[in-house]
């Protein structure tokens, strides 16, 4: 390499160094990305080049997506020269933001965090927890708002739509005085009344909202004092991390979604035959067609979020409770106990889980009671596994030693020390372990040992889907998206927990 | 070569005492020695029960004892103890009563004088060569004479065996693995029978139709010993294992042994293609990824193998056949064991999964090396970049990736069920699943028993091949 060659690496790292320090920058940056990525998707689910088939809506959908994005870039451009000049970014850039709010009629929510990031000068954790909050609701809106293009809508759906719409207005609000009361680290009285609000507001599944109402209550309540906030260095950690931010967002939008369908959607839709409309093409009335018993398949996918979601849950839940204890018994009384725990438990381990399911499937029969069973006994073992090397590791660490000559007892030792420092490799493998659970259920179902086949599953409107793949392939391609979707949000959300867990990268 | 025919040759007879002792101090090997110099052990038993100088070693323990109650050193530790106590509760700002702290120092007291007793105990043991009255002693002395000891040889050859396989640290490695393997094998057995034995649904009715008389009822359950109480049908049923004779299917009279041998070929041969497709994608792009951290190609490409965990088997089967056989017609959709090509989109569907967790594995390892103090040296001493990269860093970094691709392929043979079943695979997987609708009791049973054996015989091999290839464990293992 030749000075000049060395020169010029030298200076671009030095640029790229200066614009990464500018998160509206790297925000503006990602959701330029994405709309791009997403404006190719479009376009290539428009046009097919196996059969030459052109499809409008998606290139409609590009062609708006590329407009948004070309805008994008040409901001980000600005920003750059801005920042390279070490400007700070004008008022008139930032009043752009709100262009950027508008792309949400598109669809494009990355814009709108853009939007909403590069609105704010200073951004606290809990403004960027209401503007996820906010976009979480707004989601749930416009998926629950495709409804209007049926015959007719659920009982209850202008309820359902006018608290949604109360709630997305309350939280736009709580942005406003976000911005007004606090300022420069401060909380002003009158947003506790707020903080309690969103809390309560988390009743329609957005944990964005709860964590805010809580961000705001602790911040109030430790103002003043100079010390950090385990949890909420945590967070701060986890939202540098885009990925993992938008698998959290998938999450919540798809938790949110599976109680507001409650008012919102109507079950008889997913589950009552209507001969008149069998095997429907995608139309806006049937955004993923009909199955062949005349049901909406959207809305079939929407009530099977439900299911994967309690599913996967109760499957994680459930073991990491009897892992949990077996694994910290087999780690406290050592050798005998430890002994005879693990030797039981390698067995369970020796085989594969989903053979274990389809042997006490086969034995106690297909239904999602059993189902939950099969699969929860199948991860006991993982989770004493974790839980023991977890237990082992600690009790040896300097720090119990520590408190334990300060003379602190042992209830005292356990409480304090080695759960809550045991809990986040625990945390990390269940989040990724949901995901799993997912894939595992809608396989099942899929051989049908799993859910009845009658419940709107995923992997039951799949089987379904898989005999009507030379005619109807949407049938099969999007409950298999909608199961991609979650468990990547799982798997995204996991890896940025664990990297936000980790003390190592403090 | 003499070093070779003194390790391999007859232990001198000091090193079998050694061994003996400590194998004697564990409980399973001091079973397996009794039960395995059975000749011997009676031979010692009746030696211990005639000879054993117990008289005078309780002599010694009473003399001993007296001795030290009079010395009254027990209450001088109680004193300490007590002091001690009282600066530990002065110093943690608590306050204990004083019962409380005479009782804990009484405890200590008398840890520490009982320890003091035994030290001395064995102190005049070895002075006026007095042998403790345990089977251990006198297991030894046997061993100390040389005619006994020959004799013992030629009537208990195994119980030997069984001393040299300890003394050779990878004899013993591997027979300690095998052992456990059994074990497990037999836990496996256990589980699955327990919980098919547990159905609430009557096999017999299943088949024979609601309809069957109760005589044609008892007559199948006769047939395949259903009437036995639980103990004896599970007993019979780890014998079949072990005989490799699985009796017949409930449906069709099929010989499960030979209807399973049948298919569990083709998903082995499925499982290794999948394996090679998976390894060929994943190690080269893994070390990519991490020399080239934080690249395009890295966030892309860790973007894909993330994709690729998420991906449902099944889903991505009906996709790679929507678009290769029934759109573009490249690929046949059925899986035709005569034909390899048909191979193809199989393995790479079951190879999905894999390849992303070895891909993301081979990263994270390779990085881990990668910024150790002898990736500098070797770079330091002029080493080409190729050279680093594949002899220092992938050769170290090989360990975590090869136990990856071991674990997986259990995943991979226990969840080759879906993928058999998108492409009509005549596999194992299928098999069972098919039978389980009846469900075939005997089938299902035989099939998971003999995917976990088959998954335990794997492990054991990637473990044992560790302990050759890595000098660490070689190391420890000599150590234990």
């Amino acid at each position: 390499m030749d000075d000049n060659k060395r020169k010029k690496e030298y200076l671009r790292k030095l640029e790229s160094k200066k614009l990464k320090k500018s998160p509206e920058y790297k925000e503006l940056s990602f959701s330029a990305g994405v709309t791009w990525v997403f404006a190719l998707l479009f376009a290539l689910s428009g046009y097919s080049f196996i059969t030459g088939k052109v499809t409008v809506t998606p290139l409609i959908l590009a062609a708006a997506f590329a407009v948004e994005g070309v805008v994008q870039l040409i901001l980000l451009h600005r920003m750059r020269a801005a920042l390279l000049k070490s400007k700070p970014i004008s008022r008139a850039m930032r009043l752009s933001g709100i262009l950027l709010l508008a792309f949400v009629v598109t669809g494009n929510i990355f814009a709108a965090v853009a939007g909403f990031t590069l609105i704010k000068k200073q951004r606290t954790l809990e403004y960027t927890m209401t503007v996820y909050a906010a976009i979480t609701t707004l989601g749930v809106i416009m998926v629950s708002g495709l409804n209007l293009f049926k015959e007719y809508v659920a009982n209850n759906f202008m309820l359902g739509m006018g608290l949604l719409v109360a709630f997305l207005v309350f939280y736009l609000l709580t942005l406003l005085f976000i911005h007004l009361w606090e300022r420069d680290g401060k909380v002003d009285k009158k947003l506790l009344p707020v903080g309690v609000l969103l809390i309560i507001s988390a009743i329609s599944g957005n944990v964005f909202a709860l964590i805010a109402g809580m961000l705001i209550i602790s911040h109030y309540r430790h103002q003043g004092e100079d010390r950090a906030i385990e949890w909420r260095d945590i967070w701060e950690r986890l939202f540098r991390n885009k990925m993992a931010v938008m698998g959290m967002l998938v999450v919540v939008f798809l938790l949110s979604l599976s109680l507001a369908s409650a008012l919102t959607f109507d079950y008889g839709v997913a589950i009552d035959n209507n001969y008149d409309a069998i095997l429907r093409p995608v139309s806006m009335e049937y955004p993923f067609g009909t199955d062949n018993y005349g049901r909406c398949v959207f809305t079939r996918i929407v009530f099977g979020a439900r299911i994967s979601l309690i599913v996967g849950v109760c499957v994680t839940v459930l073991p990491m409770i009897v892992g949990g204890i077996l694994g910290a018994a087999a780690g406290f009384f050592g050798k005998r106990a430890d002994n005879i725990i693990m030797r039981l438990l390698d067995v369970q381990y020796a085989v594969p889980d989903m053979l274990l399911a389809i042997a006490i499937i086969a034995a106690f029969g297909a239904n999602t009671v059993n189902l939950i069973l099969a699969l929860s006994i199948g991860m006991v073992a993982v989770y004493a596994r974790t839980v023991r090397a977890t237990v082992l590791g600690l009790a040896n660490a300097e720090f119990v030693e520590a408190a334990r000559s300060c003379g602190a007892r042992d209830w005292n030792i356990i409480f304090r020390h080695i759960i809550p420092n045991s809990l986040a490799p625990i945390i990390v493998r269940s989040t990724m372990g949901i995901g799993t659970a997912v894939l595992s259920t809608s396989s099942l179902s899929y051989l049908g040992l799993g859910v009845e086949p009658h419940i709107p599953e995923w992997g039951n409107i799949l089987k379904i889907g898989s005999q009507y793949l030379e005619t109807n392939p949407y049938l099969a391609i999007f409950p298999g998206l909608a199961i991609i979707l979650l468990v990547l949000a799982f798997n995204f959300f996991g890896d940025g927990l664990r990297d936000a867990l980790d003390p190592k990268l403090k | 070569m003499g070093k070779t025919a003194a390790a391999w040759g007859p232990l001198p007879r000091t090193r079998i005492r050694t061994y003996f002792k400590k194998m004697y101090a564990r409980p399973i090997y001091r079973l397996l020695l009794i039960l395995l110099g059975l000749p011997t052990t009676l031979m010692v038993l009746v030696k211990h029960l005639v000879f054993s100088n117990s008289a005078s070693y309780d002599k010694l323990r009473a003399d001993l004892e007296a001795e030290f109650k009079t010395s009254g050193l027990l209450e001088k530790l109680k004193a300490q103890a007590l002091e001690s106590e009282r600066n530990k509760s002065k110093f943690l700002k608590r306050s204990v009563s004083d019962e409380q702290l005479k009782v804990r120092a009484d405890k200590v007291a008398k840890k520490k004088y009982d320890q003091a007793l035994q030290e001395e105990l064995t102190n005049r043991m070895r002075r006026e060569k007095i042998h403790s009255p345990d089977m251990l002693s006198t297991y030894l002395e046997w061993l100390d004479n040389p005619a006994f000891f020959w004799v013992s040889v030629i009537t208990s050859l195994p119980m030997y065996l069984l001393v040299w396989i300890y003394s050779k640290p990878y004899a013993k490695y591997i027979s300690e693995r095998l052992f456990m393997m059994i074990f497990v094998m037999i836990g496996v057995i256990v589980l699955v029978f327990t919980i098919l034995y547990l159905t609430p649904m009557d096999p017999a009715r299943n088949i024979l139709g609601a309809n069957a008389t109760v005589e044609k009822v008892a007559e199948f359950k006769r047939l395949y010993g259903l009437d036995q109480p639980y103990l004896v049908q599970l007993g019979n049923t780890i014998k079949k294992f072990f005989t490799l004779d699985l009796g017949i299917s409930y449906v069709g009279n099929e010989d499960i042994a030979s209807a399973l041998m049948r298919r569990f070929p083709i998903t082995v041969q499925l499982s290794l293609a999948s394996m090679l497709v998976s390894i060929l994608i994943a190690i080269p792009s893994g070390i990519i990824s991490s020399i080239k951290q934080y690249s395009a190609f890295d966030y892309i490409f860790m973007l894909v193998a993330l994709l690729g965990l998420s991906i449902p088997n099944f889903w991505l089967g009906l996709i790679l056949i929507l678009n290769f056989s029934i759109r573009l017609g490249w690929l046949p959709a059925m899986y035709d064991a005569t034909k390899l090509v048909t191979l193809i989109m199989p393995a790479i569907v079951m190879g999905t999964g894999l390849s992303a967790s070895v891909a993301r594995m081979t990263r994270s390892s390779m990085l881990e090396v990668k910024n150790q103090d002898y990736i500098l040296t070797a770079r330091a001493k002029g080493l080409s970049e190729r050279r680093v990269i594949f002899k220092h860093i992938l050769g170290n970094a090989m360990i975590p990736i090869v136990t990856v691709i071991g674990l997986q392929f259990g995943g991979i043979l226990g969840g080759s069920a879906t993928t058999e079943k998108v492409f009509n695979v005549n596999g194992l997987g299928k098999y069972i699943v098919d039978k389980q609708f009846i469900p075939d009791i005997p089938v299902v049973m035989a099939g998971v028993v003999y995917i976990a054996i088959v998954i335990s015989i794997v492990n054991l091999l990637v473990d044992i091949l560790y302990a050759f290839l890595d000098p660490r464990i070689k190391s420890s293992l000599k150590n234990y």
